[in-house]
């Protein structure tokens, strides 16, 4: 499983940026006018874009495969809603906390993942997956099992980040602050170790990058950011369940950093409004979301192979 | 009681095998897992549902025409789906699968409706035997048995036949294969033809023991990668006793140590056994070129 060949962050800085404007803009335009529905979607959207951007980091960048990342969302959404309900700390401490958990999971979980390439990584990590959501099922006293978690409502200066688009706020900020992080560790030292450890583990190694470490950091980045997207998602939706952190959670990430575009932050952004957004559009067709959904997703890959990234790419030169 | 459980679990990783088999045929010719595996069987054993209930046609008419069309699904998909992703990253292909898996998963329900069906079994009027003592089903003899005859036919036929042969050429090497005179394309095609038939003959297998219905087989496609990875993805008769191996390894787990820690505890054992042997048990690393 290759992942797209040639893909690079920094690519199309000015672009992006453009890109990040524009989507600020939406952002606080549905925020202040927009429905509740337009408001949900676009936070929905918010947090699996920084998922994508953590997995872009990963797969994309160190061109390892994971199919346990539903794992770290749940990590990431449970401790965050334990802390604030057990230990009563705000949000914006209990997610970031959450964040550095799941990181250190993560770093744990690459070992294993050293060895491994394609499929029996899939599958390693797949069986994280597993479980992970088996603890968390079983681990009743604790989770509340099957039943599920209230998770308390966030406040920030006294107010119920509940009401309105205040949580868009606080998500907007965190993709933000996400973004740029992503752009700074690809530019640097970091980035190019693993964009090299892609393309070849032997000529990096013998280029003196240390292929184990740079492995691990990827993983464990990568993990942060999945874990700050669940403990965001768990203060959004304030009632989390096992069940939904499940084996095709993890597949749809997968299938989001693929549609959106591996390479860039645009796409990640496209590739989580893909995963949010048709499916919503689609539930008016009775029996058929299933159908359209699984056929656009052939028909993007088919006609799309760099994925909608790659249209925005397609367009601005056709008119240059 | 232990030698019931692993029959048991011969039985049940005897599926696991087939589906393990299914992905390793496409996956050794092709390069890509196929996530659309487990639907496109489940797709196929409703049409032989269809066959054997609407139309009432006896087992031994519904066998072959099954076949030919799980044959025929397969080398369709190959052609529609994967052909124009031949050369594309292999993500893409993956995606493309689980999208068909997910459009397959909604045309059956449309089709055929959610409700869980009775599959009635060709073996059902056979009584439970005894072999060495054990008390044996009907099915679960049925299925090793069929099983280890599918898995010693593949074998055959890839080193056997011409056809076989030709696909092993094309897998190793595309280029030289056309200098050859193989016809690569035709070569996949047979790959996924034999896939798509290997995973035809465990749904119809399995939809006796469970139920029919639409999502039968997910869990199973999840067992038949994890199974196919444990024995090592290199050669199908490891790829078979990987999934034996898991299927015994859940059942002994599943009533020794914990009946709802057995799946998540098989998992476990995988990964540790992926650390010692990052290959499979019985892998072997394929040489890489730089």
């Amino acid at each position: 499983m290759d992942p797209a060949a040639g893909s690079n962050f920094p690519r199309s800085t000015m672009r992006s940026k453009l890109v990040v404007a524009a989507i600020a803009l939406a952002v606080a335009a549905t925020a202040a006018f927009g429905g509740g529905y337009f408001v949900y979607v676009l936070n929905l959207t918010g947090i699996f874009a920084l998922v994508a951007i953590g997995l872009a980091l990963l797969t994309g960048f160190s061109g390892q495969i994971s199919l346990g990342h539903a794992g770290f969302f749940a990590i990431g959404a449970y401790a965050s809603a334990l802390l604030a309900q057990r230990l009563g700390l705000p949000f914006w401490i209990a997610i970031p906390v959450a964040g550095v958990l799941a990181t250190a999971i993560g770093a744990l979980v690459a070992l294993p993942a050293l060895r491994l390439k394609n499929l029996y990584l899939a599958i390693a990590t797949l069986g994280f997956g597993i479980v992970t959501q088996k603890m968390i099922f079983e681990w009743r006293t604790m989770t509340g099992g099957g039943g599920g978690l209230q998770v308390p409502t966030p406040m920030l200066f006294g107010l119920s980040l509940a009401e309105g688009a205040r949580m868009t706020g606080v998500i907007a900020v965190a993709l933000a602050a996400g973004t740029w992080a992503a752009y700074q560790l690809a530019r640097g030292r970091t980035g190019r170790a693993l964009t090299m450890l892609r393309e070849s583990e032997t000529a990096a190694a013998c280029t003196g990058i240390q292929v184990a470490r740079y492995k691990v950091v990827a993983f464990a980045v990568s993990a942060f950011y999945t874990a700050v997207a669940g403990g965001l998602y768990a203060n959004l939706v304030r009632y989390i369940n096992p069940e939904s952190f499940n084996v095709n959670m993890s597949i749809m990430f997968l299938a989001m950093i693929v549609i959106g575009g591996m390479g860039s932050v645009g796409g990640a952004l496209l590739g989580a409004a893909f995963y949010v957004i048709v499916p919503e559009a689609l539930r008016g067709f009775k029996d058929a979301p299933g159908l359209i959904f699984g056929l656009s997703l052939m028909l993007v890959v088919i006609l799309l192979p760099g994925g909608l990234a790659s249209l925005t790419r397609r367009f601005s030169k056709a008119s240059a | 009681m232990i030698s019931e459980l692993i029959i048991g679990g011969l039985a049940s990783g005897s599926l696991y095998a087939l589906i393990g088999i299914a992905i390793v045929l496409v996956l050794q010719a092709t390069d890509v897992p196929n996530f659309a595996q487990g639907e496109m069987a489940m797709f196929a054993t409703f049409v032989a549902f269809s066959l054997l209930t609407t139309y009432h046609l006896s087992w031994w008419l519904v066998l072959p025409l099954t076949l030919a069309f799980a044959a025929l699904q397969g080398i369709v998909v190959q052609q529609v789906v994967i052909r124009p992703l031949m050369g594309a990253p292999i993500m893409n292909a993956v995606i493309a699968t689980l999208g068909l898996n997910m459009a397959l998963h909604s045309v059956a329900g449309m089709i055929w409706g959610n409700q869980t069906n009775v599959f009635a079994s060709p073996v059902a009027d056979l009584p439970v035997f005894k072999l060495f003592g054990v008390n044996v089903s009907p099915d679960s003899a049925l299925t090793i048995i069929v099983s280890l005859v599918m898995v010693i036919l593949f074998t055959l036929i890839l080193s056997h036949t011409r056809a076989g042969v030709a696909l092993r050429a094309a897998s190793q090497n595309q280029q030289v294969a056309k200098l050859m005179g193989i016809s690569v394309n035709r070569s996949f095609a047979l790959a996924w033809a034999m896939g798509s038939v290997a995973g035809v003959v465990a749904g119809m297998l399995v939809a006796p023991i469970l139920f029919l219905d639409v999502n039968m087989m997910g869990p199973l496609l999840i067992k038949g990668f994890a199974g196919a990875v444990l024995g090592g993805l290199s050669s199908l008769g490891g790829v078979f006793v990987g999934g034996l191996l898991l299927g015994v390894i859940e059942n002994l787990m599943g009533a020794y140590v914990s009946g709802s820690f057995g799946e998540a505890l098989s998992f476990l054992l995988i990964i540790v056994v992926l650390i010692v042997a990052p290959a499979g048990i019985f892998g072997r690393v394929k040489s890489q070129k730089f």
